[in-house]
């Protein structure tokens, strides 16, 4: 008897794993198209409602959309590329996408499936520069829904609070960064409640690189042959932020909370903030009174006092591409697919604040329309594109660790230098 | 397969051949989901794959010679080592220390009943998953969290940030902090039922001879405690060598990597972030030879360590 | 009462002091994240920390005490995938304890009671597999699991971890003292070895059994690598996985965060009260390998 309750529990322990199996049947003749991106809640909802019209639209093609955590993308994204799994259509930004494309991993664009007549017509109507990442040999890879730099969020209500009046007293320069932020800093005794602006820290390659070349610094020589040039500029930039830190002025530290997501709180414990337009759509929907008051403003991303280059934070795309693996069909429908997705720029802009950054939509009066354009307009005309290379995520953790050594090792920004310059010249020598 | 008897077997040889096919299905999966990936690993660790790249050239030892000698983008196989074998230092000793003299404690205890007791809420954070417990820790971590606040309390220095997930010392303190806050209990059950194996009859007779708690402890329980404690001990190291979680998630959530960069997450970053397969699977070989010398080892002690009562 | 006192010595007050000390460590954090789970950010990193929360605050009109409980469920889109997330851990978990509990039952019973050419070599490989971090194969494994398309299911989720090594060292220690008689008075009614093993070995482990497979239990409700690699879509994610994702994406929400956590530890919970027997005697299997 016990023998027979023991079997009968064991089977129908087991059962699930068989019955709930979500193995990927494909019939002939129909296409399954994996697509993968990050998590957007705005942007999926619009998405959605995308996918499910090209669907009707074609009875054969079953989309499975997934989403994932931005961070874990391109993780996720390899692993799966390594196992010969990748997805049909996946997005990522211009320093991950590029690999992809030195790797011939991933289909050249179907510019008809685009409604472009080839590679030159598809480059004219993008901003300049900004296919670069995705471009080799004269071929287009990938195509961007989102095209961005940083600017630096202000809320009033904090400048006013610390008797500041934001409109005169915002920072333009990284000097006055620190006064303002000094004035509207809370401690209690070194432990700080509220901060007037902090970094977003993991991304130095999108603020601390054009920090660096205000000063007439750069990450490479002109030839790539050398890392880390112009060490005045880089160990000024390391010195700012160790006073920034915990070690100098205590105006911020990486282990604080993410100033981009407590700003939208209007909590009253962060002044400033970076980030991109869409800032202002995540604003709206986690804090709608805050949106509406009007008590926050967009400002320039600040230059040094004694700049010799005037940039801003470095733009970049977010780039849908197809795996180079799939048939020629698959191939056809997923740009099929990506193509009546984004023939609805005008949407992506207005009900997500991500800006496709086609000539026509910058120039359109729905992006002139948008809260501060002209201020996110700007910014990116004097900016570079992000450092895209085949080693940026290294370059990226990089940089993380220099000015971890700096900020939170109080490491002299000499010696975070040399050990940076002679790490990234070991990455540059390898290849 | 056969059910059918082979005449000219012996009934041993039948029986052998039912044995073998009881551990069969075992063997399978281990050859699939071990053997075979560990071999992969290995010979992986003898190329120069990328993972984004479709072909890879074999280099043979290259990757080991780079790995001791160059420094991996900035994250050195010696610096894991270095993080590894601190961190497992720092979290046994105190582990095997605490966690014994508190079974011994609890061994005084009259009642089983508060025994038991003190056993639950001491095993209560090995319950929750490893996620969870570095979720809890880093927000009573922050500057103005509860431990910053507590330690301010007990050492009476009011706003000072001891910056807990800062400090690369303290870095390091913290995450054995949460690795000896999750397991302490469990070791405190396995040292309780090696205390439990030792006949009170020893005790008694050692009263009877005039010999005081204290030097009992030093002249009956560690003695012959002392199998259990070696073999707790290599199984605290082996289980340190392997931590991740806490590491993982701390670093996620956005303190330095450096001082806490233990070998297997400078794998996960290697292989997966970087996508340096070839040397990240050099890394898992290196990792694996170490585990094997140490768990050899605890063989070696657990087959010497026959005690008579 | 003071009879009771009068009988603790002084030695006896500091054990019970030290012990006090060392269950406030353990047990405080636990609290920490219950108190803190019906916070929200502010009191919960508010200086000084009260361990109960004002009653003004749940008076306020945009919060109860359930704000979090219902952040942390529905999250921001009114997605309750969550409940699917822990639909998809309890599988996960108890499929591998079943699979773990009869495959090492099973292959140590093989190991332990019978001699066979080769056994000693199996069983040494079998042990050495014990010493593989899973960081080293994960790539591997993950590269096996795609080909036997087992990407993005419960099959992918459960199969690498069907038995493990130390499952089948366990069953085998506790087997070897297993008395020789009992098996060879059934073979002697002549019962077939299957049904010997079934009806005979199988109950009588009980014991280890069921501290195995609390212990896989265990580790597959805990495991976050792995699921990270496989479980794609949403539908297919496990606790840990969900929990990291919140910590990630809501990084200014300690409060739903913590609700989270501890929604996700009530099942362990519940399964601690139950078996706490089990668990706490999980040590006494160890031990037996002395055998």
């Amino acid at each position: 008897m016990k023998k027979l309750t023991i079997m009968v529990l064991t089977a129908l322990l087991l059962v699930p794993s068989f019955v709930f199996a979500q193995g990927s049947s494909e019939k002939d003749g129909n296409v399954t198209i994996n697509f993968w991106t990050h998590e957007d809640t705005n942007r999926q909802a619009i998405e959605d409602g995308y996918i499910a019209e090209f669907e009707a639209a074609n009875p054969d093609v079953t989309v499975k959309a997934t989403r994932q955590a931005s961070k874990k993308m391109i993780e996720l994204i390899q692993t799966a590329f390594a196992a010969g799994e990748g997805p049909t259509i996946f997005n990522l930004e211009s320093n991950n996408a590029n690999p992809f494309v030195q790797a011939g991993r991933v289909a050249p664009v179907k510019y008809e499936a685009l409604g472009y007549k080839d590679a030159e017509d598809m480059k004219s109507h993008y901003i300049d520069g900004m296919l670069d990442p995705v471009t080799y040999d004269g071929d287009i890879y990938g195509i961007p829904f989102e095209g961005l730099s940083w600017c630096l969020y202000i809320n009033k209500n904090v400048f006013k609070d610390a008797g500041l009046d934001p409109e005169k007293d915002y920072p333009k320069t990284w000097e006055e960064m620190v006064e303002v932020s000094e004035k509207l800093v809370i401690r209690s005794g070194d432990i700080i409640e509220r901060r007037g602006f902090d970094f977003r820290y993991p991304y130095y390659l999108e603020t601390l690189v054009p920090m660096v070349n205000q000063l007439g610094g750069s990450l490479f020589s002109a030839d790539g042959s050398e890392a880390i040039i112009g060490e005045e500029a880089w160990v000024k930039v390391l010195t700012y932020m160790q006073n920034w830190g915990p070690n100098g002025l205590n105006l911020g530290s990486p282990t604080y909370k993410n100033a981009r997501k407590l700003f939208n709180n209007n909590n009253n414990d962060i002044a400033m903030a970076m980030s991109g337009l869409y800032q202002e759509a995540r604003i709206k929907s986690d804090n709608p009174d805050f949106y509406n008051s009007g008590e926050w403003m967009v400002v320039p991303f600040p230059v040094w006092e004694d700049a010799v280059a005037d940039t801003s934070a470095s733009f970049y795309g977010q780039f849908y591409m197809v795996n180079a693996d799939e048939s020629e069909k698959t191939q056809q429908k997923a740009w099929e697919l990506i193509g009546s997705m984004l023939s609805h720029e005008q949407e992506y802009l207005s009900e997500v604040n991500l800006i496709p950054p086609t000539k026509e939509l910058m120039n359109s009066e729905t992006f002139k329309s948008m809260p501060y354009a002209e201020v996110f307009e700007g910014d990116m005309e004097r900016a570079h594109h992000l450092y895209f290379g085949k080693n940026a995520t290294e370059v990226q953790s990089l940089l993380s660790t220099a000015v971890n050594n700096v900020m939170l090792q109080n490491m002299d920004p000499e010696q975070a230098y040399q050990e940076l310059k002679a790490s990234v010249q070991e990455l540059v020598d390898e290849d | 397969m056969s059910k059918q008897p082979i005449k000219h077997y012996s009934i041993e040889k039948k029986q052998a051949r039912w044995g073998f096919f009881f551990t069969v299905p075992c063997l399978i999966f281990f050859a699939v989901f071990s053997f075979y990936p560990i071999i992969s690993a290995f010979v992986t660790s003898l190329s120069d794959k990328q993972i984004m790249n479709r072909t890879s050239e074999f280099i043979g030892l290259e990757n080991y010679k780079y790995l001791f000698t160059k420094s991996n983008g900035g994250f050195s196989l010696l610096n894991s080592m270095r993080a590894t074998i601190t961190f497992t230092l720092g979290t046994f000793i105190p582990m095997v220390v605490v966690s014994l003299i508190i079974a011994v404690f609890l061994m005084q205890l009259r009642k089983t009943r508060y025994r038991g007791f003190f056993q639950i809420g001491f095993y209560l954070p090995a319950v929750l998953s490893s996620v969870v417990a570095a979720a809890i820790w880093m927000i009573m971590f922050d500057p103005r969290g509860i431990v910053n606040q507590t330690t301010n309390a007990l050492l009476n220095t009011a706003g000072k940030d001891y910056g807990w997930l800062v400090n690369s010392t303290m870095l390091q303190f913290s995450t054995m902090v949460v690795y000896f806050w999750k397991y302490i209990g469990y070791f405190v059950i396995l040292f309780i039922t090696g205390l439990a194996t030792i006949p009170p009859t020893l005790y008694e007779a050692a009263t009877v001879d005039g010999s005081g708690k204290w030097s009992n402890f030093w002249r009956i329980t560690l003695p012959l405690l002392k199998p259990t404690v070696l073999l707790v001990s290599v199984m605290a190291m082996l289980q340190c060598l392997k931590t991740f979680s806490t590491q993982y998630m701390f670093v996620q959530g956005g303190t330095s990597r450096p001082p806490i960069d233990v070998i297997t997450m400078n794998i996960y970053f290697t292989g997966i972030k970087h996508g340096k397969l070839g040397r990240a699977s050099a890394m898992s070989i290196i990792l694996f030879v170490i585990m094997l010398v140490l768990t050899v080892v605890q063989f070696k002690i657990s087959d010497s360590d026959d005690v008579d009562y | 009462m003071n009879k009771f006192v009068g009988k603790i010595t002084v030695a006896e007050a500091l054990i019970w002091v030290i012990l006090a000390l060392v269950l406030c460590f353990t047990v405080l954090p636990i609290l920490f994240m219950l108190v803190a789970s019906v916070m929200d950010a502010k009191q919960i990193l508010a200086m000084p920390f009260r361990w109960i929360p004002s009653r003004e605050y749940f008076t306020t009109s945009d919060r109860t005490w359930l704000t979090n409980f219902h952040k942390a469920i529905f999250g921001n889109n009114n997605n309750p995938v969550f409940l699917r997330n822990i639909a998809n851990s309890l599988i996960v978990a108890s499929t591998v304890a079943v699979t773990t509990v009869i495959l090492s039952a099973l292959c140590g019973y093989g190991l332990a009671k019978f001699n066979f050419r080769g056994k000693n070599a199996i069983f040494m490989s079998i042990m050495a597999t014990m010493m593989i971090p899973f960081e080293a194969i994960m790539i591997p494994l993950y590269i096996v699991t795609a080909n036997l398309h087992m990407m993005n299911s419960y099959r992918g989720l459960i199969v690498p971890f069907l038995v493990t090594a130390f499952g089948v060292f366990q069953m085998r220690q506790y087997l070897l003292t297993f008395p020789a008689e009992f098996i060879d008075a059934a073979r002697v009614d002549g019962l077939g070895e299957f049904r010997i093993f079934l009806s005979i070995v199988f109950p009588n482990c009980l014991p280890v059994i069921s501290t195995l497979a609390i212990l896989s239990f265990r580790n597959q409700w805990d495991n976050l690598l792995w699921p990270l690699l496989v479980s794609q879509s949403e539908t297919m994610k496990t606790i840990p996985l969900y929990l990291s994702k919140f910590a990630e994406e809501k990084q200014t929400d300690e409060g739903a965060m913590m609700a989270c956590a501890l929604i996700a530890s009530i099942p362990m919970f519940i399964l601690f009260g139950a078996l706490s027997k089990y668990f706490l005697g999980g040590a006494a299997v160890f031990e037996s390998r002395k055998g």
